[in-house]
């Protein structure tokens, strides 16, 4: 691992449950990844729109705290911050046709920790 | 009169035959009066002549022989009508046994007419009778009300197939009545939309056929299926729903077992750790299902915690705090959290030794605006302790989760004289929704 920016892609984790927040996040450190972690979507717009470094954005579904669900939050990322790419992630079956917005990718939970890291950086070399 | 059969015989009918034997009685009795009249005639002629002395046997011979003639006229008719006399007898015996028949059948008739009416009576179902282009021509009682008008005049003759109104429902029944024209019976299901919310209706159709074996009618039979769709319905969603939870238990059982391997100092102490962690998610899944796997008493995690850590020693802990009812995630976070710090406790602190104790507090704060929880876990007289060295799961869990899951702030204190855990979190963001 090394200090330069462009190996340490800046992911934005959202997660309301602290015990897999924090092995996704362990995941993605070893990875390489600089985390930023939000425990609703309220939470991820607020770093968002504090931070223009974010490249790319995971995030679960059912989050009761926040104002909206992942699905939402994917919707409104996309708009607002097309350059960032989204990744949702749930436990819930397949999305419905409305749910994700163009681009977006879908992984069950539980997933294999290596497909996680292999679709955010197949993110991140799209976008580069 | 055959009484017999006169008793199974209408009166009318009895009367009618009895008058004809009469008529008949009565011309046998004027044809007998002839009779006699013609040979009293007969013999004062012939006792006249005599006594005139003037014979004269060759008219009174003709005489006789036309009193003879009369007389077997007479009892040609006789025979005659007691023969007549004797059909009508038997033409009433048979008419009497062919009515007799007829009643029966008219009896069964009835019988079954009435059964059917009260099948009808009794049954919820909607049943209609059809034309052979789809109109109502009869329907039973309740008709009105389930199609969404006043009264049976609004039904009959006009299209069953109008009152439906969803496409599919429409070919359901478009099928249905080609089927039956064709002679062949038919069930589907079909949603109604004519009351205050559709209902759904399992229903047969079948031909009614003429006396020619061909269709006639189509005879329509609906039966109200609008409880067990939505019992379908909820047990879908409640199978989705659980699928959803299993897989978030999953994961959760997968982010413990992969953080207890990357945190563990060896494959071993992994494997016992993962193990007694795996328990005690168990056990707080117990207390989960209580609360239909959306909420947790915290008494009842508590509990868990106390009886999985206490080895059945009283008094190793005390516990006081009111009834709370947490949110399922926030329940499984907190009895992870219980058995980190008591299996701590079992091998560095209070419940080391005898002597320790583990009091367990919580309460609700409502000095401030928003109501706050404060939980509280303190060792006492256990052995001296010191801060741990490394940082293990427990204390991750502790030190990142807790904070995060609940909204507040944690703090994980070693004075010597045991470890001390406060969790201070707002009200609102820990009860279950």
């Amino acid at each position: 691992m090394t200090d330069s920016p462009t190996d340490q892609p800046v992911v934005l984790l959202v997660e309301d449950d602290g015990l897999l927040l924090m092995e996704a996040a362990d995941t993605l450190a070893d990875a390489g990844f600089t985390v930023l972690e939000a425990s609703h979507a309220d939470k991820a717009l607020k770093v968002l729109e504090n931070r223009d470094d974010v490249q790319v954005l995971m995030t679960d579904v059912d989050m009761p705290q926040g104002s909206m669900d992942g699905f939402a939050l994917a919707r409104l990322v996309a708009d607002r911050w097309p350059a960032i790419p989204v990744l949702v992630v749930s436990g819930m079956g397949t999305p419905g046709p409305y749910d994700m917005p163009d681009g977006a990718r879908f992984i069950p939970k539980p997933y294999e920790p290596n497909t996680l890291v292999r679709t955010l950086r197949s993110f991140i070399h799209r976008a580069a | 009169m055959d009484t017999g059969a006169s008793c199974k015989i209408s009166a009318f009918q009895a009367t009618v035959a009895d008058r004809r034997l009469s008529a008949l009685e009565a011309e046998n009795h004027h044809l007998r009066a002839l009779l006699s009249e013609a040979s009293r005639q007969a013999d004062a002629e012939a006792e006249r002549n005599a006594r005139l002395g003037r014979i004269v046997v060759s008219e009174r011979g003709a005489s006789r022989i036309e009193a003879r003639r009369i007389v077997a006229e007479a009892v040609r008719m006789r025979a005659e009508a007691e023969s007549t006399v004797e059909h009508c007898r038997r033409d009433l015996a048979r008419g009497a046994a062919r009515l007799a028949g007829a009643e029966e059948l008219n009896a069964q008739l009835r019988a079954s007419e009435e059964f059917n009416r009260r099948i009808l009576w009794t049954t919820t179902d909607f049943v209609k009778v059809l034309d052979l282009d789809g109109r109502l021509i009869t329907v039973s009682e309740n008709g009105p009300a389930v199609l969404g008008v006043e009264t049976f005049a609004g039904l009959v003759g006009r299209a069953w197939i109008d009152f439906w109104s969803a496409p599919d429902s429409r070919a359901g029944i478009r099928d249905a009545l080609d089927a039956a024209r064709a002679g062949r019976p038919c069930r589907f299901q079909a949603v109604l939309n004519a009351g205050a919310a559709p209902t759904w209706w399992d229903i047969a159709v079948t031909p009614i056929d003429g006396a020619d074996g061909r269709p006639e009618r189509i005879l329509a039979v609906s039966r109200d299926i609008t409880d067990l769709k939505r019992n379908e319905a909820r047990q879908t969603l409640l199978m989705q729903e659980l699928a959803h939870r299993v897989k978030n238990t999953l994961a959760l059982v997968q982010a413990v077992a992969t953080q207890t391997l990357r945190n563990a100092p060896s494959l071993e102490e992994a494997g016992r750790a993962l193990d007694a962690r795996l328990v005690a998610l168990a056990q707080a899944h117990d207390v989960l299902v209580q609360g239909a796997w959306s909420s947790a008493s915290l008494s009842g995690l508590v509990a868990g915690a106390v009886a999985l850590h206490g080895d059945g020693v009283p008094g190793q802990f005390t516990v006081s705090g009111p009834d709370l009812t947490l949110a399922a995630g926030h329940g499984l976070t907190l009895a992870l959290m219980l058995h980190e710090l008591a299996t701590n406790a079992a091998k560095y602190g209070a419940l080391s030794t005898g002597a320790g104790r583990v009091a367990i507090s919580w309460a609700i704060d409502e000095t401030e605006p928003d109501a706050r929880l404060r939980f509280r876990w303190e060792e006492i007289g256990g052995p001296p302790v010191a801060p741990p060295t490394r940082t293990g799961f427990g204390t991750r869990l502790i030190a990142r989760c807790l904070s995060h899951d609940f909204g507040g702030a944690v703090a994980l204190r070693f004075p010597p004289t045991g470890a001390v855990l406060t969790l201070e979190a707002p009200l609102a963001s820990v009860v279950a929704a």
